[in-house]
């Protein structure tokens, strides 16, 4: 898609140049040179290749702080995604973090290569190699290894979620074959190794016969529900976030659920928050969990603020920045334990408090509630 | 409205609902609900004892919520026809089955009437003009402003209560926050008078102070005795609100009144989100509430958010002008992203200044919304029972070469029941409402008047 054709789509002409955008996002309030609002203005003064070539493009977070509060419904950060398309097919790239490591994890993955990665799941507890219901971990195995020395421990979330799933009665799938889903390729701007990490895994679902896919993971969730139909029409397959499972099983009382976890605030993620709209759930559960020691943090909900760096790529001072100020809007609220959602928020937000003098902790809710288990 | 009230040949409804309409243009059947006021309107002078006198207290729609009135009431001082009302709910008699009758006792008229029932009258008439006005904007669907969440972010028609002489703070700009603060304190000295009572009297028939029973309760000694228990229970609460009461009293005692003020413009208006349409008279009102202010105070300030500022008719340029030169006036051209609270209670409102392309921060004693002009509730079921259209932003349908017509011959729309206008609009379009209704009662007068002869 180029410019003119992502103006059309995103209808960016109905921009009313109000700056609601740049004033909300949270780039923009430690990076000056970087607004929303010129580059839409840029894109409609047709000065594309300048625009294209503008490093600031991959500086977006792609948060959606932006467009939820748009009054022309401008979504910048889907119109971001296409520019970045375009960036890449001219040549220019961003700085990955990492030095590109979960890069090339993703792309080889679309190799044939053959993982072994849920060895852990047979450890946690029941899995199956087919069934009705399939859990889709993610990148969890290569994060556990990778950020190790965060102290981050991603497979302890999915072995909690196994373990929690296997209480309600359920034996879910999990796949050695199963790949990345694709979403940073589709918002590091490489939408053809998107689709076929997407085909891969669609293929490898279907092969276990399942009728239904469950996330822990709200990147995952939300490419699925979004993405995965956008280019591949109706997917046929139920797909559920772990904590709205998680709802019904403390509602039909298959969930008993002890609480004591001291006062906690909650971090809402970007994707589950405002692009799957998913607020209230992880609240109500925090809400039984914490007894009344759930604080909120004043941006929260539809005005929270990302964990400072997305798709990994463009961690820069600044995204250390917006996470330092999150850690202490969190403290402020005067919690022991900031309660996430995301495995990345979980990490990107733990790599700063490495380096900072706070009492403070990062926990993960599917950790939490595995926990308060009785 | 005086005007309205006194003239011999309008016959005023007010307090009353349409129910019911049929027939065709000059020949209309309308059924009324008069609404029972529980005063007798041939009977009550306007003259105010009942008010006076009523015990009980309930929140003043007319102020916003911001003030109090009492169950017998006017819904504002200059309201036509000056008539008091009984709000049913509120009424110890009516509402809570209690014995009062207070207001009967002290009206010489003898006007209260706790047995009135709902009227229903039948009108036959040639031509309607459907004028119900518009509705606020309810700004709490906004999470980024923050209203209703923080104390010190109000719409423009309650900071337009606040300001009014005969509002809720008499014109003084007390901060919501401050006065929220006060009823905390009212409450707790309530409270605290109570107890206070109480312990000087137990402490007086056991000879007893507060402080040796506290200490027998902890050491243990009055083991099984209830009343030590309470006793003991009631000096701890008491000095639980001393020490509570203490910075309080501090800090409402330090307490300013607003002195900078911003105006936030477009909120629920030219927003996809919410409405579309410019609701056309807001900017006008921010630039007046922003001069009165100054006029009330000189040290008040105020920054005006907005995309444009609308200033369009005789004068209003003008009148936007002198507001910057003289009334301490400052028009910031970036709409508001977020508004934040801080440790103060302050409101910080986030912006990007589009002119000078930077991204800001700025703190305020008060922010005022200039919330959306909608239309009102009832027009969904006004329209179906008229058999009128609305149009795509849910007012009334109006021809564009015939402006005041609706949908349906011998019905006409004028004011904001058509869309946002401002008051000399509204006016004009009032008298010509009048006027083409007039051309469809006049013809069907003279039909009638030669059938009966």
């Amino acid at each position: 898609m180029n410019i003119e054709e992502a103006v059309k789509t995103y209808q960016t002409y109905y921009c009313l140049d109000c700056g609601v955008c740049t004033g909300s996002c949270p780039v923009s309030r430690i990076l000056p040179s970087f607004s929303p609002r010129l580059i839409v203005e840029k894109a409609l003064l047709d000065l594309g290749d300048e625009l294209l070539k503008d490093p600031e493009l991959w500086s977006c977070l792609t948060c959606s702080r932006c467009f939820e509060r748009c009054p022309a419904k401008i979504n910048f950060p889907e119109f971001m995604r296409c520019l970045r398309e375009e960036a890449t097919r001219r040549g220019t790239k961003p700085v990955y973090s990492h030095h590109g490591m979960l890069q090339t994890i993703m792309e080889l993955q679309t190799r044939g290569i053959h993982q072994k990665k849920t060895e852990w799941a047979k450890e946690a507890g029941k899995v199956a190699a087919s069934g009705d219901t399939f859990f889709f971990v993610g990148c969890m195995p290569y994060f556990d290894v990778i950020f190790r020395d965060l102290g981050v421990d991603s497979l302890t979330v999915s072995r909690n979620v196994i373990k929690i799933l296997n209480a309600a009665g359920i034996e879910p799938v999990v796949s050695d074959e199963e790949a990345c889903c694709g979403h940073d390729m589709l918002w590091n701007g490489k939408p053809e190794i998107f689709k076929k990490l997407a085909e891969k895994n669609l293929d490898v679902i279907r092969q276990a016969g399942a009728k239904r896919v469950i996330f822990n993971c709200p990147e995952g969730y939300y490419t699925f529900r979004h993405h995965y139909p956008e280019f591949f029409g109706e997917l046929g397959l139920e797909i559920i976030h772990f904590y709205d499972f998680v709802q019904d099983m403390i509602k039909q009382g298959a969930l008993q659920l002890s609480n004591g976890t001291g006062a906690v605030t909650y971090h809402d993620p970007c994707r589950l928050g405002r692009m799957a709209k998913i607020y209230e759930g992880p609240r109500h559960i925090l809400q039984t969990l914490a007894d009344g020691h759930f604080h909120e943090m004043e941006r929260n909900r539809e005005n929270a603020v990302c964990c400072g760096t997305s798709g990994w790529a463009n961690c820069s001072s600044g995204s250390k920045q917006i996470q330092v100020e999150r850690l202490k809007e969190a403290k402020h609220t005067g919690a022991q334990t900031l309660v996430t959602a995301c495995p990345k928020c979980t990490i990107h937000l733990s790599c700063a408090l490495n380096n900072m003098d706070m009492d403070l902790q990062i926990k993960d809710l599917t950790t939490l509630i595995a926990e308060s288990m009785d | 409205m005086l005007d309205v009230g006194r003239h011999p040949r309008i016959n005023l409804l007010a307090y009353s609902e349409v129910e019911n309409v049929s027939g065709d243009a000059g020949n209309f059947r309308v059924k009324v609900r008069k609404k029972a006021r529980f005063v007798n309107e041939d009977l009550c002078t306007g003259c105010g004892t009942c008010a006076e006198k009523c015990p009980t207290m309930t929140v003043d729609v007319f102020n916003a919520e911001l003030g109090s009135r009492k169950a017998i009431y006017k819904y504002f001082p200059q309201g036509i026809p000056s008539i008091y009302t009984i709000d049913k709910d509120a009424c110890r008699q009516l509402g809570q089955g209690k014995k009062c009758g207070i207001c009967a006792k002290v009206c010489q008229a003898k006007a209260v009437d706790f047995e009135q029932n709902d009227g229903e009258i039948q009108l036959h008439v040639g031509a309607i003009v459907v004028a119900t006005g518009y509705d606020v904007f309810d700004p709490s669907v906004i999470p980024e402003h923050g209203y209703g969440r923080i104390a010190n972010v109000v719409t423009a028609l309650e900071f337009e209560r606040l300001l009014s002489a005969s509002g809720p703070t008499a014109g003084h700009l007390d901060r919501p926050s401050d006065m929220a603060l006060e009823k905390e304190i009212d409450d707790l000295e309530k409270e605290h008078k109570k107890l206070s009572r109480q312990l000087k009297q137990l402490e007086e028939k056991h000879g007893k102070s507060s402080a040796q029973v506290m200490d027998l309760v902890k050491s243990g000694a009055a083991a099984a005795d209830k009343d030590l228990h309470n006793w003991a229970a009631s000096a701890e609460r008491f000095g639980e609100l001393e020490a509570r009461l203490e910075p309080m009293r501090q800090k409402i005692g330090a307490a300013q009144p607003a002195k900078k003020l911003a105006f936030i413009q477009c909120v629920g208006s030219r927003d996809f989100r919410f409405n579309k349409f410019c609701s056309s008279y807001c900017c006008m009102h921010s630039v007046k509430e922003a001069m009165i202010a100054n006029e009330h105070d000189n040290e008040v300030s105020s920054s005006i958010f907005c995309m444009d500022l609308r200033a369009v008719g005789r004068g209003f340029e003008e009148y936007k002008l002198r507001g910057g030169k003289q009334a301490n006036i400052k028009y910031v051209r970036g709409r508001v992203a977020e508004i934040t609270e801080d440790d103060a209670l302050n409101p910080v409102v986030w912006f990007e200044s589009t002119t000078s392309r930077q991204v800001l921060h700025e703190t305020f004693d008060m922010v005022v919304l200039a919330t959306a002009c909608v239309p009102t509730a009832g027009t969904p079921k006004l329209a179906e029972l008229l058999g009128i259209e609305l149009d795509s932003n849910g007012f009334f349908k109006t021809d564009p070469l015939a402006p005041l017509n609706a949908t349906r011959d011998g019905i006409f729309v004028c004011g904001c029941a058509q869309g946002p206008m401002d008051i000399p609009e509204s006016v004009a379009q009032a008298s010509s409402a009048a006027a083409r209704a007039a051309e469809v009662v006049a013809p069907a007068r003279q039909v009638a008047a030669a059938g009966s002869q």
